[in-house]
């Protein structure tokens, strides 16, 4: 703790020195150009979009259209198919990769043996890519593919047969099925970290109070690591509905579009039908819950932290 | 005191038990994948399915083909390019702005990071319209270069804020002594900040490789040439080519792209756990 008249003088001297704005402008003036242009344009012209009659046709001209794009969106069926495949999707694999994950990282942190190479291998999904991993899946839930094999012929639960990728909930079921799978891994490594430092006399005196597992768990465990939770809450629920490249992989939205997702849906619009505007106000409708739904989620986090 | 050793031993051995499930479970998926890479192309829809091959039939006709006949050394190199400088770049600028958004706080620093931070929440594909309208305003559709701005772009947000927590732990007396002996803002930032968040960059580095050796929908979005594209969109490519989808192709390209990734994770594994968690335990 310096002593004040010390502190003064050194101040000072420092601004004596070298310390001049212009520098530290130039630091940031890179990164704040790239980021500006490649992101922050982008987002305002997002907005802009969504109120403009845009498309293949009207490339040139974009008149003002107000409300139109986000009228259409609305009153559009599939959008709302699409909405709720979206929602369900992130309500089934939010609470189960950090279940899991979790259920993992106690494993874990209970073992001293092998506990890097079982991280290693748990998170060899996280790194493998969605493209790849999608593959793989689609290729396992094939009509005449390993699964139906083995669920049929070795152990006779099935009598024919299952056409996994064309339907809704059984397309979608496998999309979510590898969204699990792919995301416990970075569950686990983030938990195991924060298990690692919930204090040690914490349990001693949970044990003292003859508190068994589960108890420990929900009084100890859960209450001490809920920073880390609500963290990954927060990240997994932008992925969810950031679901994008195993849709397209797996059942590439079909049939007919009951197992498209949000994005998977403004892509096809955008791209294959030309309606940008449309693809726009989705877009910002998208963003903005999400931007609400991670303010109340942050709100959630610090309010009990306090 | 025995009966409590072995419940001890017990609840060990269920631990190991059920991790030992979950490496199947992990492991499978991946085992199945280089299994169908390594047997014969006319096999893959052989019936019944194996999950192993025969060991007789067991063959790298599919690997040889990949490495011989198709685009993949350009598709790897293309790879190569744009995940190297976007982690190149990336580390450029984003530790320039953590070292100015951690050590120099005022209002206006604080109002900026706030700001890179919230955009965190919006998806990128989100994004994907008006980016792609700005790629051709630019010229970019079709090149490497309309993919390495927008990763940069794109991985900004993040690697700032794991940058700037390390640029914080720097002791003000070591940047206070820097600024007495005469040194400049840009002079402390080289010798002395860029040095000490070393590690903090390393670990970012790896996560932005990774991001863009596996991007798939901008990727998908811009480049069309089959000798622009990357290794993502290549085996996608593969996968849509023909009515038939050589499974044997796909995956022996698949495995290929992995191993990479896989060297790295394994040999960086120290800074990914460190990358990791720092975001996630701040209490």
């Amino acid at each position: 703790m310096p002593a004040p008249p010390s502190s003064r003088e050194r101040e000072r001297m420092v601004t004596k020195s070298k310390i001049n704005k212009a520098q530290i402008v130039g630091l940031l003036m890179p990164g704040l150009l790239v980021f500006g242009m490649f992101t922050v344009y982008p987002i305002i012209r997002l907005f802009w979009m969504s109120l403009c009659d845009m498309s293949f046709s009207s490339m040139l001209i974009q008149p003002f259209a107000g409300s139109m794009n986000y009228q259409e969106v609305f009153r559009d069926p599939t959008f709302w198919t699409v909405f709720v495949n979206s929602v369900v999707y992130t309500l089934v694999t939010v609470p189960g990769q950090m279940a899991l994950g979790l259920f993992i990282a106690i494993l874990l942190n209970g073992v001293k043996r092998f506990s890097v190479t079982f991280r290693v291998i748990n998170y060899l999904p996280v790194v493998t890519s969605w493209v790849i991993a999608s593959l793989v899946f689609r290729y396992i839930f094939n009509t005449e593919g390993l699964l139906n094999y083995f669920l049929w012929k070795i152990l006779g639960l099935t009598s024919s047969n299952i056409r996994w990728l064309d339907s809704r909930w059984s397309g979608l079921s496998v999309a979510m099925i590898l969204g699990v799978w792919k995301g416990i891994g970075w569950n686990m490594v983030i938990f195991l970290a924060a298990l690692q430092q919930v204090p040690q006399d914490l349990y001693e005196a949970a044990e003292i109070d003859g508190c068994g597992a589960w108890k420990k768990f929900v009084n100890v465990t859960l209450p001490a690591i809920r920073g880390t939770l609500l963290f990954a809450l927060i990240e997994l629920t932008i992925g969810g509905f950031n679901v994008f490249t195993s849709i397209k992989m797996i059942t590439g939205g079909k049939p007919a579009h009951q197992t498209d997702t949000l994005l998977t849906w403004m892509y096809y619009k955008a791209f294959s039908t030309g309606k940008f505007g449309y693809a726009a106000a989705l877009s910002f409708v998208m963003a903005l819950s999400l931007g609400l739904l991670a303010i109340v989620q942050f709100r959630m986090m610090r309010n009990r932290d306090a | 005191m025995k009966s409590k050793n072995a419940a001890k031993i017990r609840s060990l051995l269920i631990r190991y038990l059920l991790l030992a499930v979950g490496t199947v479970i992990f492991t499978l998926p991946m085992i199945y994948m280089i299994s169908t890479s390594l047997r014969p192309n006319g096999a893959l829809y052989e019936y019944p399915p194996r999950f192993f091959p025969q060991w007789e039939a067991l063959t790298i006709e599919n690997y040889d083909y990949i490495l011989h006949q198709s685009k993949f050394y350009l598709n790897f190199l293309n790879s190569v390019i744009v995940s190297v400088s976007t982690i190149v770049l990336a580390a450029v600028v984003s530790s320039a702005m953590a070292f100015v958004l951690g050590k120099f706080k005022s209002r206006p620093t604080k109002i900026l990071f706030g700001f890179i931070i919230i955009t965190m929440i919006i998806p990128g594909t989100t994004m994907i319209v008006p980016q792609f309208e700005l790629a051709t305003k630019l010229g970019l559709v079709n090149k490497l270069g309309g993919l390495i701005p927008f990763y940069v772009a794109w991985v900004i947000p993040f690697s700032t804020f794991m940058i700037k927590g390390f640029m914080e732990n720097i002791p003000n007396e070591i940047m206070e002594a820097a600024w007495i002996d005469g040194a400049d803002v840009w002079t402390v930032y080289t010798r002395i900040a860029l040095p000490l968040a070393s590690p903090a960059i390393a670990s970012v580095s790896i996560f932005n490789f990774l991001t863009a050796w596996e991007e798939y929908p901008w990727a998908n979005t811009v480049i069309n040439d089959n000798s622009k594209r990357t290794l993502p969109i290549a085996i996608a490519g593969f996968f849509g080519q023909h009515q038939f989808t050589q499974w044997g192709y796909v995956f022996a390209m698949s495995v290929l792209t992995l191993i990479p990734v896989v060297l790295i994770f394994i040999l960086c594994q120290k800074f990914f756990v460190q990358g990791l968690t720092a975001g996630s335990v701040k209490e």
